[in-house]
């Protein structure tokens, strides 16, 4: 059981299965971090874009890459109108976070019973065949898809750090994530630049939803499924983090793959949830905390780390 | 005639639910979605009692109840150490973690559930019976509650939910408030829990997921968070209003995503046209959690 071809295959296997959590883990955890939400609208999203990519190929018999653009061009046009006629709603009413928290849920829902009602509740994939060929390297099977979908999550992984980095845009939105009111004192359009983070979010919701699309099934419910676990990998890579969240994806899709080694397959699932009930209890800033550490070190009358203004704060209970 | 005693007791039994959950998230300001997994553990409990145990129903519902009660504060003792957004997720993993738990197990059925519980009554009258105990207890529950809030423990929850510093610095323990109105709330949910099972006669963990808590949530939002009247008529006009689709004899298949396309439709323009609920802007009395007031921004 412990042979290392084995485990180098599980190694293999559960990098390559977490490159969707990756991916809408990315979606999220930078949602988060520029807006300052736990935006479970997202499964609205992902919703919009699996249909629209399986309408596409389905019913237009589209090629695959104009399949893609037709996905990305729904999912974009949802994501706006969640931002325009939702998100910018709540904000000009300084709504509390359980208000926009009902509102992503509602969404995601009323979006999961519009698909259900065009397409079904019977799963659905982007291709007829979801087999892949797959390739033996030593000893590991390695599929086509498994080399598509690392390769895709790492182009956006790098396409995202240098939009980030070297893009004004992108440093408009590490301003907006900072302080956004200090943003707009420098000149910031701050609505604009939380309208451009759902859209780089939902180029990112695409890609996983066509990975997923093309290797497992889909019904209307699967998006919350599936945001849940990017929403434990959020919080277990410490809020605020994105790129450790994308890193805490990959971990807990290692934990997964490997816990068929110690425990039944069956409570794979319950694993998952366990590990998020013990790192919000016990880790409620994620596993790491290098930012608190080096804000010891702060000279004085320059802020802390800013934990209150944090989404998710803990509180001070005597 | 059996169809709208199926709707009462429906609402009765969504009348506990929201009413208790009113306590917990709006009273109290505790924001948990885990409701339906208290729901559940009553139902489950009380099922199992009764099936395996032959434990008479009346006190193996009490049982469900109770049990649900434990468990609330056994969960509740780390968890309100956290608060807002963390504790939303928290019972979120807990709820959704404990439904897996449950759909692995033999003895609690699986992911099929438990079938062919004892009902509670029995004879060609059941369900107006039924009905009878289910609205009994529901306008029992809503007038507890009602009293409870209005006494000085309700004053203290209040003043610990509007500011728990301030409270605590009073001397008053917010913890122990806290953790008695969520183990309260809790205990009612799983009242309403052994009453859906010994009248459905059916339990499965698909019943009690995160569309259950969304469900409550919108009555209590849509009647009016933190108003006593509020989670009652949120409760009665999100069972009757979808039901009334079932009049336009739609396939099964068009029928459930319809329903649920007016339902959260529904909970939409309430939430951009009158955000303070139904009976919110003539009851509210407070300003943290109620839309009209002002929030914590985003």
């Amino acid at each position: 059981m412990f042979e290392p071809v084995i485990l180098a295959q599980i190694l293999w296997t559960g990098v390559a299965t977490s490159s969707y959590t990756v991916l809408l883990t990315v979606a999220f955890a930078l949602t988060l971090k520029v807006l300052k939400l736990f935006n479970f609208a997202q499964a609205a999203v992902m919703a919009t874009a699996f249909y629209a990519m399986f309408f596409a190929y389905g019913t237009l018999q589209l090629p695959p890459w104009l399949g893609i653009a037709f996905g990305l061009l729904a999912a974009g046009v949802v994501t706006a109108a969640i931002e325009i006629y939702g998100f910018r709603v709540f904000r000009r009413r300084r709504s509390n976070s359980l208000t926009v928290f009902i509102f992503t849920l509602v969404i995601s829902e009323l979006i999961a019973h519009v698909f259900a009602l065009c397409f079904g509740t019977e799963p659905s994939t982007l291709f007829p065949s979801i087999v892949s060929p797959v390739t033996l390297i030593g000893g590991l099977a390695i599929s086509d898809w498994d080399i598509g979908a690392i390769a895709t999550t790492a182009v956006l992984l790098i396409l995202l750090i240098l939009f980030v980095r070297f893009s004004k845009s992108g440093q408009a939105l590490i301003a907006v994530a900072d302080n956004a009111e200090l943003a707009e004192l420098y000149g910031i359009d701050v609505k604009r630049s939380y309208m451009l983070t759902l859209l780089v979010a939902c180029i990112f919701v695409v890609a996983a939803m066509y990975l997923y699309g093309t290797r497992s099934g889909v019904i209307p419910e699967t998006p919350l499924d599936l945001l849940l676990a990017a929403v434990i990998a959020t919080i277990l890579g410490g809020i605020g983090n994105v790129y450790r969240a994308a890193g805490a994806a990959v971990f807990l899709a290692l934990v997964q793959s490997f816990s068929v080694l110690f425990i039944a397959s069956r409570w794979q699932g319950v694993l998952t949830f366990a590990v998020l009930f013990v790192t919000i209890l016990l880790f409620p800033e994620g596993l790491k905390l290098p930012r608190m550490r080096l804000s010891r070190f702060a000279p004085s009358g320059q802020p802390q780390m800013n934990v209150v203004a944090s989404p998710a704060a803990p509180s001070n209970e005597p | 005639m059996e169809y709208v005693l199926n709707i009462v007791i429906l609402v009765g039994l969504y009348v506990i639910l929201s009413s208790s959950f009113n306590l917990i998230i709006g009273h109290g300001g505790l924001i948990s979605i885990a409701h339906p997994i208290f729901y559940a553990i009553g139902a489950y409990c009380s099922a199992l009692l009764s099936i395996n145990f032959h434990v008479p129903l009346v006190l193996s519902i009490l049982c469900g109840s109770v049990l649900a009660m434990l468990v609330s504060a056994a969960v509740a003792l780390p968890s309100l150490r956290i608060s807002g957004d963390y504790l939303l997720i928290a019972s979120i993993g807990f709820q959704l973690g404990l439904l897996q738990v449950v759909e692995q197990l033999d003895f609690t059925g699986g992911p099929g559930g438990i079938g062919n519980i004892p009902s509670l009554v029995d004879g060609p009258q059941r369900s107006l019976l039924f009905a009878g105990i289910v609205t009994a207890i529901a306008v029992i529950v809503v007038l507890l509650i009602r009293a409870l809030m209005n006494g000085d423990y309700g004053r203290a929850v209040r003043a610990m939910r509007d500011d728990e510093l301030a409270f605590s610095m009073l001397g008053r323990r917010a913890m122990k408030i806290k953790l008695g109105i969520f183990a309260f709330g809790s205990g009612l949910a799983g009242l309403a829990g052994g009453l859906y099972a010994h009248y459905y006669q059916y339990v499965s963990p698909q019943q009690f997921g995160i569309l259950q808590s969304s469900m409550i949530l919108t009555m209590v939002v849509v009647g009016g968070m933190s108003s006593t009247l509020g989670p009652v008529i949120g409760a009665g006009l999100l069972v009757i209003l979808p039901e009334l689709i079932a009049f336009l004899n739609l396939p099964p298949s068009v029928m459930a995503p319809v329903q649920g396309i007016l339902f959260t439709g529904l909970v939409l323009v309430f939430m951009f046209v009158r955000p303070q609920g139904i009976v919110g802007a003539s009851t509210k009395r407070r300003s943290g959690l109620a839309e009209a007031g002002q929030g914590q921004g985003q």
